[in-house]
């Protein structure tokens, strides 16, 4: 029985079988005697969430436009299809082909959050590749690699990684294959590959590079081999206009978690709110133009039949031209009846007509990132969003029939205190207030207001990468506070668990001697730990203490500004120096202007030779 | 507005889109077709079309019956086309012409299927044993709950042959907006009656009949 076979006798069995067989349009099939590098392109979560990210569209069509080289599909099983996978031989495959990704020459990750580690160690196994690099063939194939923003810190990961990939991997993927295409033709080994790869800008080969550590545990020094450089730097895309933007996606059977089209309007982020590690990993800010947005959107609409488009970016409302990008793509969505959604959009400054247009197509609710209750702590974390702002746009909304709101929190920031959860509660109540208090509120409904609170995540290259999480019995205090400060049945409070947000930090933070518990945590069965259903705490803890590591070294300590993070020999191009004045200036309770008002000098634009704006 | 009755496959990887699925993969097909397909009229405007039948998950069936309507008058063959070159693998328009009968002159389906098994002469015999029984009787869900049938009045075998290690059965069955059988309500039924082991394979609706054994155009 071949492998197909094999994988048919039983998908009826599972949960949405399309998820495992391929052939949705849009997919690219090659003839496999025709193609010389073939790449597994693995995303550590199940087909509903991996088929909705974006890079990995982006790169998936990038790749195959080359001639000789196939890029695959392939998704972490649910635990249903898992079980009958392990007892029935079928090792993890890919979706285009239907064969191993044990036999593919790059098996590569995408690593978009901490927790998603385990299963990572998981699709491993389940492929039947040795786990950790140094138990895999000294031959060149089968080479283990990862992007993604988490690369930014990818030391919990080293010893399961052969390569990571720093940055944009539009122009650095193409490098590397074209390297190890070439490397192929001369009969060159593994190493021989590694060592030679570690010339590529962008390319990080961890088992080069170790470690030494003092008695208190922090790192003493780095030593590099191999002729690999001491300094890694992150890759960028230069032209938003110029790089490769795909004009057809796969479009899948069943329903994923982001159905639609989605067009990438800039990247990078002028803000610099303090916590935020997308705001400071994918600097520069550049823009695609307004031609370029609309022609892909045609496109992509045309060719997958979708008829939603949404915008990506992490600020969408800071692109220059956003007034008359806007006005053309409603004209042509309304016009061929596609909806276009338009999350998180700032409307301070749009004109007129075009606030109508927007009203016309908007339908998702009204949500606020507010993430500090007071504004002293919106100051400290650089959350330019004012209560006015705040107060102004629900009394538009409350007059245009909206009654209900939806408010992000995060819980645990630097320099928080009692009066700051207070502060939440308090303009809930003002929200509620306001409502009660518009003569043309809608009728017949009472107003509802939400408040979603995240506890808050130190991240590598932020600001706060020095600071400390709050612990478990600090968060359950400002929470007990929080729901005590609430007078009303008309403000919902929920949570996220802090016990998951502590196992995050440590994998963000962390450095290498944590591969081992990641080991022992996926060996007690973890995996799909940002599953609130998977997640087992109590495994990831026994772990922890099985292998002498100490989660609160990592979780609740800061770290000082003259220690050697873990992360220091990567290059984000944001420098350190500049972190450490902004984690200075947070202390002060002092915001600093988004980068269009004035440059604060990360160092970004000196790096790459050109002002940013 | 031009009433049309398209004939399609689905076959392959195809089978197993779910109905539900199904709806969407053919809303991305027709737009993607770029077809003058009518939209419903008022608050919230939608494609219009609607299948005759549903198709059970891992059935193939080379005969399924989707109806839908044109703003403008385009040759069937050019429609047709069209739709084939932007369909998913393993579904194609084998026909796409005027609606003839209304969908309530369906009556019944023929569907043939394999019974692999490693005692096939043991399995034929249970088959025919089964088949000489003066009633059928399989406990099927309802929405008012579980009901007790007896499907042997409705059913009418056309062969069942041993060939190699299956046993290749064809059969209508009653099909419609009145009464439904698939052929796994047999499939059950065989096992409440032999020990032997089975596994059902190639499950496929071959054709769609009315009540004089027609094909349902
Ligand atoms: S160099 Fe200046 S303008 Fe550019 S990203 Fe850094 S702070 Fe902003």
């Amino acid at each position: 029985m071949n492998l197909k076979e094999k994988i048919e006798k039983h998908l009826l069995e599972v949960q949405k079988p399309s998820r495992y067989i391929g052939g949705e349009v849009g997919s690219v099939i090659k003839d496999k005697s025709k193609v010389d590098v073939r790449f597994a392109f693995c995303f550590p979560d199940t087909y509903d969430i991996g088929m909705s990210h974006l890079g990995m569209k982006i790169l998936y069509s990038l790749t195959n436009e080359r001639e000789n080289y196939w890029c695959e599909r392939c998704y972490a099983p649910g635990n249903d299809f898992e079980e009958i996978m392990r007892k029935n031989d079928i090792p993890l495959y890919a979706l285009e082909s239907l064969d191993p990704i044990k036999d593919f020459d790059f098996i590569g990750f995408t690593l978009q959050y901490e927790l998603s580690y385990s299963t990572i160690l998981n699709m491993l196994d389940l492929a039947g590749i040795p786990i950790f690099a140094k138990d895999r063939t000294p031959e060149l194939t089968q080479i283990v690699v990862a992007g993604g923003p988490c690369v930014c810190n990818p030391e919990p990961l080293a010893d399961f990684f052969d390569i990571f990939i720093l940055g944009e991997g539009e122009e650095v993927n193409l490098e590397l294959m074209d390297l190890y295409h070439e490397m192929k033709k001369q009969g060159a080994s593994r190493i021989e590959f590694l060592r030679k790869a570690t010339q590529i800008e962008g390319i990080y080969v961890p088992q080069f590079y170790s470690f030494e550590y003092k008695e208190d545990g922090t790192i003493e020094r780095m030593n590099v081999s191999d002729g690999a450089p001491e300094v890694i730097r992150k890759r960028i895309i230069k032209d938003m206009d110029k790089v490769y933007y795909p004009e057809n996606f796969v479009v899948p059977f069943t329903e994923i978690v982001h159905d639609r089209v989605s067009v990438e309007v800039l990247r990078g982020c002028i803000r610099g709110c303090r916590f935020c590690q997308a705001g400071f990993i994918y600097r520069p800010f550049r823009e695609k133009s307004t031609e370029s947005i609309c022609r892909q959107t045609k496109a992509l609409c045309e060719n997958t039949g979708y008829d939603e488009v949404s915008l990506a970016s992490l600020s969408t409302s800071d692109h220059s031209d956003i007034d008359h990008m806007l006005t053309q793509l409603i004209d042509y969505t309304a016009n061929e009846r596609i909806n276009l959604s338009l999350p998180s959009l700032r409307v301070d400054n749009f004109s007129e007509s075009l606030l109508e247009k927007i009203k016309k197509v908007r339908k998702s609710g009204l949500t606020f990132a507010a993430e500090g209750g007071t504004q002293r702590l919106r100051d400290v974390i650089n959350k330019n969003v004012s209560e006015d702002e705040i107060m102004n746009t629900c009394r538009i909304a409350f007059e245009g029939g909206y009654s209900s709101v939806k408010l992000y929190f995060m819980m645990g920031l630097p320099t928080e205190t009692d009066a700051d959860i207070e502060g939440i509660a308090d303009l809930a109540q003002r929200i509620v207030d306001l409502f009660y208090s518009i003569e043309n509120r809608p009728k017949g409904r009472g107003v509802q207001v939400s408040v979603s609170c995240a506890t808050f995540v130190p991240k590598p290259f932020t600001p706060f990468q020095f600071e400390p999480q709050d612990t478990r019995e600090m968060i359950e205090h400002k929470q007990e506070l929080l729901l005590s400060s609430v007078k009303t049945k008309k403000v919902k409070v929920s949570y996220h668990d802090p016990n998951v947000s502590m196992l995050e930090v440590i994998l963000a933070k962390g450095d290498r001697r944590l591969c081992k518990v990641i080991y022992a945590a996926w060996k007690k069965g973890c995996k799909f730990d940002s599953w609130e259903e998977h997640y087992k705490f109590d495994k990831w803890m026994e772990a922890f203490s099985d292998c002498g590591v100490d989660p609160s070294f990592y979780a609740n300590r800061r770290f000082e500004y003259d220690e050697i993070l873990p992360w220091d020999h990567l290059d984000y191009l944001v420098s350190k120096e500049f972190l450490i004045r902004e984690n200075k200036t947070a202390h002060q309770s002092k915001t600093t202007p988004n980068c269009r008002l004035r440059c604060s000098g990360c160092g970004v634009n000196k790096k790459v030779g050109r002002e940013c704006f | 507005m031009i009433r049309v009755r398209a004939t399609f496959e689905k076959k392959g990887r195809a089978k197993y889109i779910s109905h539900l699925d199904l709806n969407r993969c053919m809303l991305r097909t027709f737009r993607r077709s770029r077809l003058p397909i009518w939209y419903t009229e008022g608050f919230n405007p939608h494609p219009y079309y609607s299948f005759a039948l549903a198709l059970s998950l891992g059935f193939e069936s080379s005969c399924e019956i989707m109806d839908f309507n044109l703003n403008e008058d385009v040759p069937f063959d050019e429609v047709r086309d069209r739709l084939n070159a932007v369909m998913p693998e393993g579904m194609r328009v084998v026909k796409v012409a005027e609606q003839v009968q209304k969908i309530t002159a369906i009556a019944k389906a023929e569907y043939a299927f394999s019974l692999v098994s490693d005692d096939t002469d043991g399995l034929f015999e249970a088959v025919q044993n089964l088949l000489a029984q003066p009633e059928i009787l399989i406990e099927k869900k309802t929405k008012k709950g579980i009901k007790t049938v007896d499907i042997k009045p409705d059913m009418e075998v056309l062969s069942c042959e041993k060939n190699g290690n299956s046993v290749d059965i064809s059969m209508h069955l009653p099909a419609g907006t009145q009464t439904n059988y698939n052929p796994t309500l047999f499939m059950e039924a065989l096992k409440l009656t032999t020990e032997i082991q089975f596994e059902p394979e190639n499950i496929r609706r071959m054709a769609i009949l009315c009540a004089d054994n027609t094909v349902f155009a």
